[in-house]
């Protein structure tokens, strides 16, 4: 065992490579790099177009309720397709369990409606 | 395929309950919403009816035996259901005085509950992940559920960012264990596949292990990965605060049990110093930062955070030696469950408080034993059972990890025994605070503190039940040694 923690030398030792790598290469950076600052270099980079608007903007409201229905039937389905590959094999089951999963995704569904996020104005 | 459905009578009870309770919440008014809690209330002591009737069934498996339902998943199945009971009494006044929507609170606590009462039966990699996010994803909404407060949102972020984070971590532990063993996901076939792996394979192997490790130690808080509890504790709705300190840190602990006892046993003179450090680190900090808090519920954050690590203590004693691990197993279960009573029965009595102060400074304290003297003295138990002193059931929790430690031998257990010693008696001097406001000084407005019934019953049985132990500790121990049977079975 003490045989495993020693082994957390060569850790050590390219934790330290690691750290000189980045301090040397700052430090030539700095020496070699001519500096010319201008206020142009210090907008936010957006694929090489002029930024637009402000970084902290809104989404609507409504993208929640796509977010909800979302996921309600994308789970929906994607259970769906491989039950109906396989329920022959497996016989009524595989019915009364789907019919439960249906059943409790559609809670989902009458909450959401409760809700009232279902109407778009 | 076989499926028990009798043993997985408790949860189909709790699922049900899960769904009425959303169904009947949107139909009812405004003014009917607190409805949704007696609704629960009864699903939950329905699905206690269900646990209790599986007792002495023997071990029942189902879904090819990644499910399973011995003495040790009971225990801890009654633990939660029992707690959530509790929970939802201290919710009752607390949500429906505050403008809270109430039924997506108790639909989110109830759903966090069946993920504790799976939890201890999982005895699958990937049955034991669902289980654990199952508690944790409803606890990031909960904990956020005083919208109006930015303490709370922030501890609903906090939470939600170290839980997401903590749980990558482990899955990719998960992952990697998945890919060493060859494709085990059962508990007890990991650990005989473990045992088989040798050279760079062994390596991997302790790096998953480590992994899971350090996921397990985020959601029970343990040092260096505690900092997110007392801010989320504090911003979170007292009740939330309760269940998150005692349900989900207990999950937490009855994941990492099954874990560590059954399928990472072999490797244990790996794990067994990183589980010291854990312990050490977590004691000391969590009571050195315990000592200078000021607000009761970072206080009882920080108190948690040094009583899990008198818990992980127990995983540090794992040796070869099958009767010192039964022990050391039989120590953390026990000190667990009195953990629980304990804690529900402090953060109890913080809601009787909350209802006057609701910032919750110590001070808030003073004098309660005029405003409301079985608060008071119910806390004061609290406190001292936490702090581990006679006459109180927490003497005998610490006691047998004490106990354990002192037998494990060698050189570490004696040395934890004594930092667990140093640290039980530096952390009287904090427990104390709070006592020491309630008896010696005087309330600022000593009219008698209104508290409800239900908060004052739960505050009455936890002080009853603390005692009881301490009086009859042959009774409690019974239960412990009763789960050690089978959690080591593997």
């Amino acid at each position: 065992m003490s045989d495993y923690y020693s082994s957390y030398g060569v850790v050590l030792a390219v934790l330290t490579a690691g750290a000189l790598l980045v301090a040397v290469a700052f430090t030539t950076a700095r020496l070699v790099a001519p500096n010319a600052p201008n206020r142009e270099k210090l907008t936010t980079y957006e694929c090489g177009i002029d930024p637009v608007g402000d970084g902290w903007s809104q989404s609507h409201v409504r993208y929640y309720v796509y977010g909800f229905l979302f996921v309600i039937f994308d789970v929906e389905s994607v259970f769906l397709f491989p039950w109906a590959r396989v329920l022959e094999s497996i016989g009524y089951a595989a019915v009364v369990e789907m019919t439960i999963f249906i059943g409790i995704l559609a809670v989902g569904l009458l909450y959401a409606w409760r809700k009232g996020v279902l109407r778009w104005a | 395929m076989n499926i028990d459905y009798h043993a997985l009578l408790p949860e189909f009870i709790l699922a049900g309950t899960i769904l009425l309770v959303l169904v009947v919440d949107v139909f009812l008014p405004e003014r009917a919403k607190w409805f949704a809690m007696p609704i629960g209330l009864i699903g939950v002591v329905g699905s206690l009816a269900g646990v209790l009737s599986l007792i002495g069934a023997g071990t029942r498996e189902s879904f090819g035996g990644t499910y399973v339902v011995d003495e040790f998943a009971l225990l801890f199945k009654g633990f939660f259901l029992v707690t959530a009971v509790v929970v939802l009494a201290l919710s009752l006044r607390y949500f429906r005085e505050g403008g809270f929507y109430q039924g997506e609170y108790y639909f989110l606590l109830l759903t966090s509950f069946l993920g504790c009462v799976m939890m201890p039966s999982s005895r699958d990699l990937l049955l034991l992940f669902l289980a654990l996010e199952l508690v944790s994803a409803p606890g990031f909404l909960m904990a956020a559920f005083r919208k109006g407060d930015v303490k709370s949102n922030e501890a609903g972020v906090k939470f939600f960012i170290i839980g997401v984070l903590s749980t990558a971590v482990m899955l990719f532990g998960m992952s990697l264990i998945y890919g060493v063993t060859g494709g085990a996901t059962k508990l007890a076939e990991i650990g005989v596949a473990l045992d088989g792996v040798s050279g760079e394979m062994e390596t991997l192997a302790f790096a998953a292990i480590l992994f899971v490790v350090v996921g397990f130690a985020f959601k029970v808080s343990a040092v260096p990965f505690q900092f997110w509890a007392p801010d989320t504790y504090e911003g979170s709705p007292v009740p939330v605060a309760a269940f998150l300190a005692v349900a989900s840190s207990v999950a937490g602990f009855a994941g990492l049990l099954q874990l560590m006892f059954v399928a990472f046993a072999g490797q244990h003179e790996f794990w067994v110093p990183i589980f010291a450090f854990l312990s050490i680190a977590t004691m000391t900090v969590g009571n050195l930062v315990a000592l200078q808090q000021t607000q009761v519920v970072r206080l009882l954050a920080y108190s948690g955070i040094a009583q899990s690590g008198y818990i992980l203590l127990t995983f540090a004693l794992v040796t070869d030696d099958a009767a010192s691990n039964r022990n050391a197993f039989a120590a953390a279960v026990t000190y667990i469950l009195i953990y629980g009573v304990m804690n529900l029965g402090a953060f109890a009595a913080t809601v009787a408080v909350s209802r006057r102060h609701p910032t919750l400074g110590v001070a808030d304290f003073a004098g309660l034993r005029e405003t409301a003297p079985v608060i008071a003295v119910g806390m004061a138990v609290f406190m001292i059972s936490l702090a581990g002193v006679p006459p109180t059931g927490g003497f005998w929790g610490k006691l047998l990890i004490f106990q354990a430690a002192i037998e494990r031998g060698g050189t570490l257990g004696p040395a934890l025994a004594v930092v667990m010693l140093v640290n039980s008696v530096a952390s009287v001097f904090y427990y104390l605070v709070v006592p020491r406001q309630m008896f010696l000084r005087d309330a600022a407005d000593p009219s008698r503190l209104r508290v409800p019934a239900l908060v004052t019953a739960v505050v009455a049985v936890a002080m009853v039940t603390l005692v009881a132990i301490f009086v009859l500790p042959n009774v409690f121990a019974r239960l412990a040694e009763i789960s050690t049977l089978v959690g080591l079975g593997a």
